[in-house]
């Protein structure tokens, strides 16, 4: 119930995580939609201004065009009336502004091709009517003015200049039509502008309405999550009491069980073997009541009285003793091995290079008995643990180790650690005989050996290896093929932190 | 001799079978001395204290007591024993248990116990510890009982 509870609060938390952020994106996207629109927006404003101002510029070139072949044509006809220089130079002044009028127009309409092509007609015109004006001017000023009169009146200049008249209000009303057009388009950008802006704002409204919305929800669920967290926290303390509770309750029944053994088991064995020696001594009597009644009396003693007492008695006690005494050996190993768990662990930094040498120093004699090497990898890891353990834990490792070398070939055992995170590995390897697989879990277990029964021993000192690893907080495993030596892992934490069950 | 018979031997011990082999390998050792056997505690410290014949109303003693009984634990009758308002506090007392709990003899040395012997399931080790336990009784000096 509590770890459903939990998933629930957690599934819940990384979907409203999710909402929020989507929320946000999609607020962010919307102001983004907005701003682009905007920066859009102006930039067609810009443009449009620039347009509308263009317009205006052609409107005003092409009227100060027109107003320019106005004023030549007006003091061209002066002049013809009245040949006063004041027409003439009237004349020269406006003659001269047309041609630039007419440039500056090209300039400002060069991108627009019908009216590039109108304003090409103008400058044709322009060029004609200038000719045919200069032509009735120069006969003004050779006071021909008969004859100027009469070839303004054939050279048809009027009607050129109404031709042209035509071109430039065409161009003007052009020019309009293109600003109606450009003013139609601003609206629309406008329009389209307000819509995306209005779309924008209620886009960041309602991410705005939501995320407030989620985030009332999720506060809401905090709270009563952390509500619902101490709750269990609470509870959690109470478990973990009561599991000390019963595991210190455990070790007590195991430690009473170990005494019980002790007492119970031996009771009976003291009186087995009491009573045997006894019954020994009385076989012993028997014997020698046979052996002189045979010799003064043979007729009364049968054979089967004297195979009982030469031969069946001393079997059997014999038997009874071997088996009280194996059974007092495993007795005591469990014994041992319980003990072991009752002892309080000091824990304190070890060097375990030193201990290491110290143990091998100890083996040494065994080492040169079997033509064996202990080569110790420096510097293998200091750890903070109890001493005496681990000493005994990598004694009955390398003793191991050196019993069970292949005696055709010369022994070879590797001590080397490392460190693991928190946890120091320490690893005794050989080229020893090898543990078949099969049996490498029932190597650690208490009177299990594996192999041929060879060496001595009652298959107790990896059990007690094992125990006391377990103790430290640590775990052992071996990897091992029947044949080529084993290898023993042991990992120990590298700070051993003494249990509650160890006060006394 | 007559000095040591007079002091008893009051065995507390509720396995027939030790009982009989330690009786056994105490007269082996030519120790003659009277011995009261009990099995359980509560008999045994009625003996001791009330008895006409028990030793705080008649002569030295000593203990001979096992830790293991079926009424009451053998360091409970130590404790009683050796209670400073105890008449037999000053009784030597033989502790001999199947016990070789470093914790359990510690306990008992500080109740006042003044052997601790360990059974041990080898005959022949339990043979000669009781048989110099019965040297030593032929040659300790059992005090009398204050009253």
């Amino acid at each position: 119930m509590v770890r459903a509870s939990n998933v629930f609060v957690g599934d819940r938390g990384r979907r409203t995580r999710r909402l929020l952020i989507a929320f946000t994106i999609f607020g962010f996207l919307s102001l983004i939609c907005a701003v682009i629109a905007a920066g859009w927006a102006i930039g067609q404003t810009r443009d449009y201004t620039f347009w509308v101002n263009h317009t205006y510029k052609v409107e005003q070139a092409i009227a100060d065009f027109r107003v320019a072949a106005e004023r030549a044509e007006t003091a061209r006809r002066g002049y013809l009336v009245n040949a006063q220089p004041r027409f003439r130079m009237n004349y020269d002044q406006a003659a001269s502004t047309l041609e630039p009028a007419l440039d500056r127009l090209a300039g400002l309409i060069s991108d627009n091709r019908a009216e590039v092509a109108r304003v090409g007609v103008l400058r044709n015109g322009l060029a004609e009517l200038q000719q045919r004006r200069a032509r009735t001017i120069a006969l003004v000023d050779a006071n021909r003015m008969g004859d100027a009169i009469r070839v303004f009146r054939e050279d048809g200049s009027g009607a050129l200049m109404d031709r042209m008249r035509t071109v430039a209000k065409d161009m003007a009303v052009a020019e309009r039509a293109l600003l109606a057009q450009r003013d139609a388009d601003q609206q629309s950008i406008f329009l389209t502008f307000e819509i995306v802006l209005g779309v924008a704002a209620a886009a960041l409204l309602l991410v705005i309405v939501l995320t407030a919305l989620t985030m009332m929800r999720y506060v809401r669920d905090l709270s009563s999550t952390s509500e619902r967290l101490a709750d269990l926290n609470e509870s959690l303390e109470d478990a973990v009491n009561e599991r000390t509770a019963d595991l210190t309750r455990a070790n007590e029944e195991i430690q009473r069980f170990a005494y019980i053994i002790s007492h119970d088991l031996r009771a009976p064995l003291v009186n087995v073997m009491g009573f045997t020696a006894e019954l020994d001594a009385a076989a012993h009597s028997v014997r020698e009541l046979i052996d002189h009644a045979e010799k003064i009396a043979p007729n009364i003693v049968t054979e089967e009285a004297r195979l009982a007492a030469r031969e069946d008695l001393p079997e059997a006690i014999g038997f009874i003793r071997t088996s009280t005494q194996k059974m007092d050996v495993l007795i005591n190993a469990i014994l041992k091995l319980s003990r072991e768990g009752r002892r309080v662990l000091a824990p304190e930094l070890i060097d375990t290079d030193a201990l290491v040498g110290k143990i091998g120093e100890t083996l040494q004699h065994r080492l040169d008995e079997r033509d064996a090497e202990l080569i110790v990898k420096h510097p293998l890891p200091e750890i903070v643990s109890d001493r005496l353990a681990v000493d005994q834990i990598l004694s009955n490792v390398i003793d191991n180790a050196i019993k069970y070398l292949q005696p055709d070939r010369p022994g070879r055992i590797v001590v080397s650690g490392r460190i693991e995170g928190i946890r120091a590995i320490f690893e005794v390897e050989d080229n020893g005989r090898g543990i078949d697989p099969r049996d490498h879990a029932r190597v650690f277990d208490l009177f299990r050996r594996s192999g041929p029964q060879d060496q001595p021993g009652e298959g107790i000192g990896l059990a007690h290896v094992r125990a006391l690893v377990y103790r430290l907080g640590g775990v052992i495993d071996v990897t091992s093929e029947l044949g080529s030596g084993a290898s023993f892992r042991i990992s120990l934490p590298q700070t051993l932190i003494k249990a509650q069950d160890d006060r006394k | 001799m007559n000095d040591h018979r007079s002091v008893s031997i009051v065995m507390i011990e509720d396995d027939e079978g030790h009982a009989r082999l330690i009786e056994k390998n105490i007269r082996r050792a030519g120790i003659l001395n009277d011995i009261r056997h009990f099995t359980d505690g509560h008999s045994a410290l009625d003996f001791l204290y009330n008895s006409p014949q028990g030793p705080a109303l008649n002569g030295p003693a000593l203990v001979l007591l096992d830790l293991n009984l079926p009424d009451m634990s053998g360091t409970d009758i130590l404790a009683r024993i050796k209670d400073d308002a105890s008449p037999l506090k000053r009784t030597p007392v033989v502790v001999l248990t199947t016990t070789d709990d470093k914790v359990e003899i510690q306990r008992c040395y500080d109740l006042g116990c003044n052997v601790y012997i360990t059974k041990p399931v080898n005959y022949e080790n339990f043979a000669q510890a009781i048989r110099q336990l019965g040297l030593f009784l032929s040659v300790i000096q059992v005090p009398e009982v204050d009253g």
